[in-house]
């Protein structure tokens, strides 16, 4: 195989070493998706890099582990190649989606093109602007939609435990100087539609993020419960 | 015969993963956990962030093991890629992220272990080791910390107190020199 210009060649470089972040990160996972030639310079990195990590002292895992990834098995995959993925199987799929959602421009190529698929089968109008919402532990658990028409919609993936006599508040933050702002609060875990008037455009790395908060939402106009899930903006593709 | 062993190579072992055997899942978390939870503790510094993103990285693999193309001598180097990038998603997304007053860079310290210590423990049959050695000491140590710390080139560049750009020029300079030498 011909070689990748040099620009490609430090870009598959990079991407292996790990520390591309925003636009750049997005345009290695799209050509990692893509181009074969990109995909087999990116392999050739990782397996020039790979005795580097075995630099790193083994350590013996307590034994607990192994209990928790078996415990796991079960429900992370019903019937083995056979089934079909989950809508949040299939995000989980993506090698992708392991990348970072964070700091990221117009990142996270297929992370966004799973996200764009649900959204699409929901309806005719891709959104602008996808933010997918990742619990503390990494787990993908809800969407957020922003169209050109201004309207917003936060769909859970999965459902959220509310402690008693609290409710969760939605927050974006779009710029360091005006702070977080409120722009919803539900009591549970369902599709909402949310108000952002009063607020700029939504743009890319603006951020979203939900907190549990008292009901009546939070006493201080800025977040002050625990941060249920958060993410940035990016724009679809 | 136990362990990988039966499976003859990771390879196969992956690929029975795929087919649903939770035997090879097993084998290849004796022969790999323990590494694995090493090369996360490097990066996260946290021994149970370390072992989360171990059980993240076996759940990944039982659901993925059919993605892997079963190409001869990258079974290894693929399962570690799911365990870089799991932890690389944790770094970013998670702890740097927060809605907090400070939106500055976590602490940079480069921990108990410099970069030359890191080379030293590189294997001489490596021509990775042979090639960084080439490279001159600042440029060496950049490559070693971004892949064995998991920074940023922005986490690179507000450590070294150099400009984001001449931090990309030299990763990208001395990332071509690597591939001239090691071919």
């Amino acid at each position: 195989m011909s070689r990748l210009p040099d620009d490609l060649e430090t870009l598959a470089g990079e991407y292996a070493l790990g520390t591309l972040e925003g636009a750049e990160l997005h345009r290695a996972m799209q050509l990692e998706a893509k181009d074969l030639r990109f995909r087999e310079a990116v392999i050739s990195w990782r397996l020039r890099l790979a005795p580097l990590d075995d630099t790193a002292a083994p350590i013996t895992p307590t034994r607990s582990l192994w209990v928790r990834i078996e415990a796991g098995l079960g429900v992370s995959r019903q019937k083995p190649v056979a089934a079909r993925p989950s809508r949040l199987a299939q995000l989980w799929d993506s090698l992708n989606f392991w990348r970072p959602l964070g700091l990221a421009g117009g990142m996270a190529g297929l992370v966004l093109a799973a996200v764009l698929a649900v959204t699409v089968a929901r309806g005719p109008v891709a959104p602008l602007y996808v933010a997918v919402l990742n619990t503390s532990d990494g787990r993908a658990a809800a969407v957020v939609n922003v169209y050109s028409n201004g309207q917003v919609t936060l769909i859970p993936l999965e459902d959220i435990s509310v402690p008693q006599g609290r409710i969760i508040e939605v927050w974006t933050l779009q710029n360091r100087e005006q702070g977080p702002v409120s722009i919803g609060r539900i009591d549970r875990a369902r599709t909402l539609k949310l108000d952002l008037k009063n607020l700029g455009k939504p743009e890319a790395n603006h951020l979203f993020e939900l907190t549990l908060e008292p009901p009546g939402g939070s006493p201080t106009g800025k977040p002050t419960g625990p941060i249920l899930m958060k993410g940035l903006a990016a724009r679809s593709i | 015969m136990t362990g990988l062993e039966r499976y003859g190579s990771i390879e196969n072992a992956i690929r029975a993963v795929a087919s649903g055997d939770r035997q090879a899942l097993r084998a290849i978390y004796d022969a790999e956990g323990a590494r694995l939870n090493g090369i996360a503790f490097r990066m996260l510094r946290s021994r149970a962030a370390a072992e989360d993103v171990v059980q993240d990285t076996f759940l990944k693999l039982w659901e993925a093991a059919g993605r892997f193309d079963g190409r001869t001598g990258y079974g290894r180097a693929w399962l570690t890629t799911l365990l870089r990038n799991r932890t690389l998603n944790v770094l970013r997304s998670e702890a740097r992220t927060e809605l907090v007053d400070d939106f500055e860079p976590l602490g940079l310290e480069t921990g108990s272990e410099s970069a030359e210590e890191r080379m030293t423990r590189l294997s001489d049959e490596h021509a990775l080791k042979r090639c960084l050695e080439g490279l001159d000491a600042a440029r060496r140590k950049l490559i070693v910390l971004a892949f064995t710390e998991g920074l940023s080139h922005g986490e690179i560049a507000a450590k070294l107190g150099a400009p984001l750009g001449t931090v990309k020029s030299w990763l990208r300079r001395s990332l071509l020199s690597l591939r001239e030498c090691m071919g």
